[in-house]
């Protein structure tokens, strides 16, 4: 008789799974063990226990850095730059892992606040839901830095204003609208309005644009933070609007698709009648506005700047200083900015 | 001797029979009808839906997922998913832009690379679904997130800049049609000859329906499901590559995000039924033309981004319910 061969599998099967098993045991054993030296996680909580971090005057070891974003470009350069920060005073920093998953936040930071992360700096999703654990984090004795904004219940902030890196933009591309196009032609955005991040960035950009360029025609308002759907939705406003001047994105990469999009209808790279802009200051795009291409300006965050804080502010509150926030500067980086373009490229190399 | 029959059929003029064979296939197809539809609604409102710069906008949107929807509806069809198509995405044109980019190899070559990372991840998927009889929704989604974290780990940084050479793959046109449009047109004609007059293809259906019967019949019921896991796999790495060389950049985090779940919905909207067993490649094609144009056409009337998500859902679901109610096409 024949025998179906999943039920003959079985043995092996459970044997796979049983190495397997052994495997992954054996494996996370052997990453404990080697991540154990480097951050010092286990003295470094007994010296915490010990300092009792809420005092404002022992020294921090640890700092525990909530950085949703994890599929960002961005999130990959600020732990490296913040871990090199955080070495020079000799702490170490720990990270979660959200997936730009509000909930799984929610959890990463919970977690924290019950181990007593001495300084935990979060960037929430949605601030009013992560009010009650910035709360907690203080009951706990814990500082609490908030990230990109400000709580009710925190220790200090780092601050960036999205809606100011907007509105840059926007005025930029406005100006140049009026000195290039005498004012006229056709604009689209392409917008986020899913988090405040982008909300507040989608806002500062139009408003600043629609004031100082009333005369241009808004053609279109579309959702699109990533350089797919920037191309898609572009190729599709380009069909309707052939003659389309001014694409400016919530980010550097919907605009790279959107830039990308205009290339391929046929637009020369250095075309005098169109402008491109986003907001980030990513790697691709500051190459295209180093060469002198019609993507011409991003509203750009220095990385190491927003490292230097992610340290430099925890620390401040741990030694009782007065005022110990920070505020990050966001500039606009345009053609002929090439100093501040490369040294910005080798933040992100 | 040979003996001559005639049907009522015969008796019908050219146009009648074009028109009868036009219905029947409507009726095997309903989405057909509801794509038409949509098609002369957009067109109606817009007056720009059927320009040819517009069209050739969403063919060249909707090739790449016309590339990997053909092999992945051949593998749902075999009674088996794969979810993991997304992080191959990222991880195919991740190796093809480091590869033209960084390390200056041809084209050719960046593609070759893609592809054997797709080939590899397809592999993995089917020696753990097929030959140790693992359940394909948990492997591939497990592959989902490992080959996303893989990809972030190598790649934790933006590529761009892959050279002209490497831009022919998704910016050249060939008899005036855009190549990722070709290549898209080849897989399809491939995956329709194979499920039609191929053996294996005819296995695809017989191991979708029913596994142990096939296995009973003397089909090798691990061969073709295998093949089709590492073939979705280098499709899916092929589709990163044309991404890849269209936009010239390429990030590790969100490139191909949710790409898995686009390209399921327009194979099951093409009336691949989930639980194996039936399906057409042209079902598939108005499956992904119907996604294409619905996106497009919302984006031409400027819907509020809110109002898109609810119409797209709407619309998805109508598509579904007639994908539903039509017949089962096993052949």
């Amino acid at each position: 008789m024949t025998r179906f061969p999943y039920s003959a599998l079985s043995a092996s099967r459970r044997q796979f799974l049983t190495w397997s098993g052994g495997a992954v045991a054996v494996g996370a054993l052997a990453t404990a063990g080697c991540s154990a030296p480097g951050d010092g996680a286990g003295s470094a909580k007994a010296a915490d226990a010990a300092a009792g971090s809420s005092s404002g005057s022992k020294p921090l070891t640890r700092i525990g850095l909530d950085y949703p974003f994890t599929q960002l470009p961005l999130y990959s350069t600020l732990v490296k730059l913040s871990t090199a920060a955080a070495k020079k005073h000799g702490v170490s920093l720990l990270t979660t892992s959200d997936a730009g998953n509000a909930d799984t936040q929610a959890t990463n930071l919970n977690t924290w606040v019950s181990q007593k992360v001495p300084a935990i700096v979060s960037f929430p999703m949605v601030f009013e839901a992560t009010e009650s654990i910035a709360k907690a984090a203080l009951d706990a004795g814990l500082i609490w830095v908030t990230y990109g904004g400000s709580l009710e219940h925190q220790s200090a902030d780092i601050q960036f204003s999205f809606l100011k890196g907007g509105t840059l933009l926007g005025e930029a591309a406005a100006k140049w609208a009026n000195e290039h196009l005498g004012g006229k032609g056709k604009v689209a955005f392409l917008t986020d309005s899913t988090i405040q991040l982008g909300r507040e960035r989608t806002k500062g950009m139009i408003d600043a644009f629609t004031e100082h360029a009333p005369g241009v025609d808004v053609v279109a308002r579309e959702q699109a933070i990533d350089p797919d759907t920037g191309l898609s939705k572009s190729r599709a406003v380009l069909a309707k609007h052939p003659d389309l001047n001014i694409i400016l994105g919530v980010t550097d990469a919907a605009a790279y698709g959107g830039f990308k999009a205009l290339q391929q209808a046929g637009r020369a790279k250095g075309d005098a009648k169109t402008f491109v802009g986003g907001q980030d200051g990513s790697a691709p795009s500051l190459l295209a506005i180093k060469q002198g291409t019609f993507y011409r300006a991003s509203a750009a965050l220095a990385p190491k700047d927003i490292a230097s804080a992610i340290v430099d502010v925890p620390l401040a509150v741990a030694a009782g200083k007065a005022n110990p926030g920070a505020e990050v500067p966001i500039t606009l980086v345009q053609h002929g900015d090439t100093v501040r373009i490369d040294a910005l490229l080798a933040q992100n190399a | 001797m040979t003996t001559a029959t005639t049907t009522p059929a015969d008796h019908l003029s050219p146009g009648l029979r074009a028109a009868g064979s036009g219905l029947n296939t409507m009726r095997r197809h309903p989405l057909l009808l509801v794509l038409a539809l949509m098609v002369l609604v957009f067109q109606l409102t817009t007056g720009s839906f059927l320009d040819a710069g517009n069209l050739r906008g969403i063919a060249t949107d909707a090739a790449t997922l016309a590339i990997v929807a053909v092999p992945l509806a051949l593998l749902v069809v075999s009674g088996y998913l794969d979810l993991s198509v997304g992080s191959t995405l990222a991880l195919g044109g991740l190796v093809a832009g480091w590869l033209a980019g960084q390390q200056h190899q041809s084209p050719v070559v960046a593609v070759l690379g893609a592809l054997a990372a797709g080939a590899a991840v397809g592999a993995v998927n089917g020696i753990l679904c097929c030959h140790l009889g693992l359940s394909a929704f948990i492997v591939t989604l497990a592959m989902l997130a490992a080959v996303r974290g893989l990809a972030q780990q190598l790649f934790p940084l933006p590529l761009s800049s892959f050279g002209s050479g490497f831009a022919w793959l998704g910016g050249a046109r060939i008899a005036g049609i855009d190549a990722p449009v070709v290549i898209a047109a080849l897989v399809l004609v491939a995956g329709a000859l194979f499920l039609a007059f191929t053996p294996a293809g005819r296995h695809v259906f017989a191991i979708g329906v029913n596994r142990e019967a096939a296995y009973l019949s003397g089909i090798n019921i691990r061969r073709a499901p295998f093949a089709l896991f590492v073939v979705t796999g280098v499709a899916a790495a092929l589709a990163g590559a044309i991404k890849a060389s269209v936009l010239d950049s390429v990030v590790a985090g969100t490139s191909g995000a949710g790409f898995e779940l686009t390209v399921l919905t327009a194979v099951l909207l093409g009336g691949v039924a989930l639980t194996g067993g039936s399906g057409s490649v042209f079902g598939v094609l108005l499956g992904v033309l119907f996604l294409g144009c619905l996106q497009n056409g919302l984006t031409l009337l400027n819907v509020p981004t809110f109002w898109q998500q609810m119409a797209q859902g709407v619309a998805l679901v109508a598509g579904a319910a007639l994908a539903s109610f039509g017949p089962r096409l096993t052949r």
